[in-house]
């Protein structure tokens, strides 16, 4: 048996040791550099570029524009709506204009400094509600990116038939997902002449048709390798430096590196959706939830990147983990020119979260109902009805997370003026909503008698190369773990789709499973399982060649309704209970985080180690989202300025796995990484009213806002 | 990416100070945790002098009931001197709360004063401490007083040839001292606002009160009215609050009404209190 168990780390060793080469270690000889050279301004057309004194420079190989790329110079992964570079008009700050490749990454970086550029500005639209009415477009077909609605049942007759209706407002703000290790690559020729990336990615096969597209060549002539990775979080979803270094090595002809500063990757990089939430509940007396209704409104920037899939993952979560028959959403999203706001673990469900569990609170506390029962009392189990009437037949465990929190909750004593505590919950669609999103792989065997694992997934850190690993051991019944793994390349695997999503225990998983079947089978046939060798099978099997054993999975969903998005929109979900108990300083706003009880219905915890590492790491990424991060575009320039919560600003984390397994998933297997963060930051905005009477609606709930908030507080019960 | 210079190291003072007179265009490095980022931003030196290893520059002494601490010691190492924590408690908490482990590590008492930032955590307990910094250059050497030598936000009266040598202060024995911050996060963070304190009190009576306050006005200050105020009040409620009106009304007076203010100064109220009461 290896599910369940903590095998250490198949990366663990190399990492440990430093002998792992991230993106930023790779090198090759004569090879070039290059920097991109970015817009200054939010909106404006470019009237002219000067590269006269860039070109001068001594080292200077090439400086490349939108007019030097072959193929199309649009690339997203939803719409193809993002220019490489800029033709002609910029809309936001930072956006790429040129590409300098130069001998030395100085001389890139000063024939950078070097380039003149003359705008003429635009109006800079630099908030949705001012998108909304603006007679400026973005783009030619309005500043509108995205208009979800969620509608079950009457949600004006659920608000006739409740005792009570809370409504309020909740806002957030762009956040960073600030991986340890910045956007970097290496682009080159291989010996047939092909171009090779190799790059920090959360997908390799979705960057080959990018960088296929941007060159009009064929994705077979293009190779990406996914480098050891430092992070990714859903920033490295999008195309980073994969297309700047294909275009340098496609006009040079020679090996070229790229890596993005810290300050550039801040400024650059896609950013958490800022979402303004207005929020209304009716309930009844006894606590259970009769309607809700909700209208989002979110900031994506200029493009697209994930903005649609924020827009629609909000609205179809809106609701939380309850059971709560008219529901009545709409989730819009526009674009403004701000930061380009993407994919960042929990796709708009964490600013949900906020939302649902301050309502839930709040009506808890207006009908005299303790905050733990009124969850237990609408929490969704098997055989519910979700927002979008899918009837959940499977896995669904958030009442055994709420039983698992309970005692602490109930026993939990406050120890001092500014003691508090908070509950949140969250449920979680696993996999791309409402679409295809397949992953395949392929096992064969070796003639040292080992079973070789072909893998197009992106391990970021998260552990999945470990996992499914793992996975793959227990399907084919094997003692020892004799598996060679070959992954993260599109030359030697199939496509995984991307690590995003939560979906790669889940789906790829799955695919190993469905690969081990086909080999199991093949090993039973020739005599495994009665004691013959895997090297006596493949010499045996030599002369007829080797089959391979293909693995596939793709989830089974339905698609939204267009108009209502009813349906089934994920093949499962994850839920957890998160309980906060925070210590606030009146005098100073400051809020510790004192101690996190998470307990998480992951299915089935195929790396114990692994999933307790996704919860301690969710909760931290949640303390800074509840208490600290915020990237303030034009201020916000490095981690001087950008605060991240530090070891020291850490609770304790008591990690709890509940496994109520899911009959579609690997062993019983769900995803843990994105529910890890979720309802983190509810829980301790809850915590926060709990130990002070003051409800924090926008985040983050810095010192400075949340002293001002005692002190409104205070003012108000002096009158 | 780093403007190019020339790096020397100083093995004395002696040699450090022939070099900051000889050069053109030099700069002083000893930890290097505020100079490297202004490099790193543009600032432009020919020369940087390494004088982190001078031995003549680094501990701290006593003589004559005076403390003088090597411009080259390390807030680490100030943090945890045993000497400092009984006798400037309040430098040896502020040198602890310093950026993180590694700049502590790093940056020096010399070189948080050579800043000059309105943040820097060292500054409100050198004031109370009355310290006094020793000059020097390679034929002069004078002594002035902490607040004569910061001028402005990040500017001192500093000649360029001179190096900062010693600090010297005087010890507070007897007074409940220490310092207040407040900061972003709990660690690696520039102090909001910084409070040092030392108190003398006797039956219910303050003696003798030290304030000072960081990350509040352009310069850390001295709050001397509020000091005089105390002298030998009852300690009550009255003489508490008397004396917070004081100090925000000296901030005010000094800076006028900043938007940070709407955070600052209630905190500083709340604090004040607390520090007073005790």
């Amino acid at each position: 048996m290896f599910i369940g168990q903590d095998i250490t780390r198949v990366d663990a060793l190399d990492k440990v040791l430093g002998t792992a080469a991230f993106a930023h270690d790779l090198r090759k000889d004569g090879m070039l550099f290059a920097r991109v050279v970015r817009s200054s301004r939010p909106h404006a057309v470019i009237k002219r570029i000067d590269v006269s004194a860039a070109r001068a420079l001594d080292g200077v190989v090439k400086i490349l524009s939108h007019e030097d790329i072959p193929g199309e110079n649009l690339f997203g992964a939803i719409r193809k709506d993002q220019p490489f570079l800029a033709a002609g008009r910029v809309r936001c700050k930072g956006e790429a204009i040129l590409v300098v490749v130069a001998a030395t990454e100085e001389v890139a970086q000063r024939a950078s400094d070097l380039v003149r550029i003359e705008y003429e500005d635009l109006e800079n639209i630099s908030d949705p509600f001012l998108s909304i009415q603006s007679p400026v477009l973005i783009h030619d077909g309005g500043n509108l990116l995205s208009h979800r609605k969620v509608i079950k049942g009457d949600a004006a007759k659920g608000f006739e038939a409740s005792d009570l209706i809370v409504e309020n407002t909740y806002s957030t703000t762009w956040i960073d997902h600030a991986y340890m290790e910045t956007e970097a690559g290496l682009g080159y020729l291989d010996d047939r002449g092909r171009v090779v990336v190799a790059s920090s990615t959360q997908n390799i096969h979705y960057k080959m048709k990018e960088i296929s597209r941007l060159l009009a060549i064929a994705p077979e002539e293009i190779r990406v390798i996914q480098a050891t990775t430092g992070g990714g979080f859903g920033g490295k979803l999008d195309v980073t430096v994969e297309g700047y270094l294909a275009l340098a090595v496609w006009h040079t002809k020679r090996p070229v590196f790229m890596r993005y500063t810290r300050e550039e990757s801040l400024l650059v990089q896609t950013k958490r959706h800022p979402l303004y939430i207005v929020y209304k509940t009716g309930a009844r007396k006894d606590g259970s939830l009769t309607a809700v209704e909700v209208n989002i409104v979110g900031d994506t920037g200029p493009y697209n990147s994930y903005g649609e899939t924020v827009c629609l993952r909000a609205a179809v979560h809106a609701t939380g983990p309850y059971e709560v028959p008219n529901v009545l959403v709409n989730s819009r999203v526009y674009y403004t020119n701000n930061p380009v706001a993407g994919a960042m673990r929990g796709f708009g469900v964490p600013q949900l979260a906020l939302a649902h569990e301050s309502q839930l609170d709040e009506i808890a506390e207006k009908i005299g109902m303790d905050p733990l029962d009124i969850r237990m009392k609408n929490a969704l189990k098997r055989g519910s009805l979700t927002a979008t009437s899918q009837v959940l037949n499977h896995s669904a465990g958030l009442l055994e997370t709420l039983k698992a929190v309970e005692p602490f909750w109930r026993e939990r004593r406050k120890e001092g003026p500014g003691s508090g505590f908070g509950l949140g919950c969250m449920y979680y669609g696993i996999g791309n909503t409402g679409i295809s999103n397949p992953s395949s792989c392929y096992l064969t065997l070796t003639p040292e008698g080992r079973v070789e694992m072909h893998s197009g997934v992106c391990d970021i850190g998260q552990g999945s190369d470990t996992a499914l690993l793992q996975i793959l051991c227990d399907a084919l019944g094997m003692e020892e773990m004799g598996i060679d793994l070959v992954r993260g390349d599109t030359d030697t695997s199939y496509d995984a789709g991307s690590t995003s999503a939560s979906r790669q225990t889940y789906i790829s998983g799955m695919a190993v499973c469905d690969a081990a079947q086909k080999l199991k089978k093949y090993l039973k046939e020739q005599g495994y399982y009665e004691g013959k060798s895997l090297k006596d099978i493949y010499r045996a099997a030599a002369d007829s060649g080797i089959p391979i054993f293909d693995g596939h999975f793709d989830p089974p969903t339905t698609a939204p309704d267009p108009e209502t998005s009813q349906g089934a929109p994920y093949a499962t979900y994850g839920f957890a209970t998160h309980m906060t108990e925070v210590d606030v300083d009146e005098v100073t706003g400051v809020c510790k985080a004192v101690r996190v009880h998470a307990a998480h219905d992951v299915g089935r915890a195929i790396n114990v180690s692994n999933v307790r590492g996704q919860i301690y790491g969710g909760v931290a990424m949640g303390v800074g989202l509840a208490l600290m991060e915020e990237f303030i575009p034009g201020k916000s320039e490095s981690f001087d300025n950008y605060y991240l919560p530090t070891s020291m600003d850490m609770p304790e984390v008591e990690a709890i796995i509940v496994e109520d397994r899911e009959p579609t998933g690997p062993f019983g297997a769900k995803g843990v990484g994105e529910p890890a963060l979720i309802p983190q930051a509810a829980a301790i905005v809850n915590a926060i009213y709990d130990a002070t009477g003051v409800r924090m609606r926008r985040l983050p709930c810095d010192i400075e806002r949340l002293k001002l908030a005692l002190e409104k507080n205070q003012e108000e019960n002096k009158r | 990416m780093l403007p190019k210079f020339a790096g020397v190291t100083a093995g004395t003072k002696d040699e450090a100070l022939s070099w900051l007179s000889s050069l053109k265009n030099p700069k002083i490095i000893a930890g290097g945790t505020d100079l490297m980022v202004k490099m790193r931003a543009g600032k432009q030196y020919s020369h940087i002098i390494d004088v982190a290893g001078i031995s003549e520059l680094l501990g701290v002494t006593e003589a004559d009931g005076r403390i003088s601490i090597g411009s080259a010691t390390t807030h680490a190492r100030l943090s945890s001197d045993g000497f400092i924590v009984r006798n400037a408690r309040s430098l040896a908490l502020a040198c602890g709360l310093v950026g993180s482990p590694q700049i502590r590590n790093m940056g020096t008492i010399g070189g948080n004063l050579a800043n000059a930032s309105p943040a820097a955590d060292s500054i409100p307990p050198l004031l109370i401490h009355d310290a006094v910094l020793t000059l020097e250059a390679r034929d002069a050497r004078r002594k002035v007083p902490l607040e004569e030598v910061i001028v402005a936000p990040y500017v001192t009266s500093i000649d360029g040839k001179e190096l900062i040598t010693s600090i010297e202060i005087g010890p507070l024995r007897g007074y409940r001292e220490g310092y207040r911050r407040v900061a972003k996060r709990a660690t690696w963070a520039i102090s909001r606002l910084g409070v040092a304190f030392a108190i003398r009190e006797e039956n219910d009576r303050f003696l003798d009160v030290k304030l000072a306050i960081g990350s509040c006005t352009p310069m850390p200050f001295r709050a001397k009215k509020v000091e005089d105020l105390l002298k030998g009040a009852p300690k009550n409620k009255a003489t508490i609050s008397e004396a917070i009106r004081m100090a925000l009304e000296e901030i005010k007076l000094i800076s006028g009404i900043r938007p940070s203010y709407a955070y600052k100064l209630p905190v500083l109220q709340g604090i004040l209190a607390e520090v007073l009461r005790g």
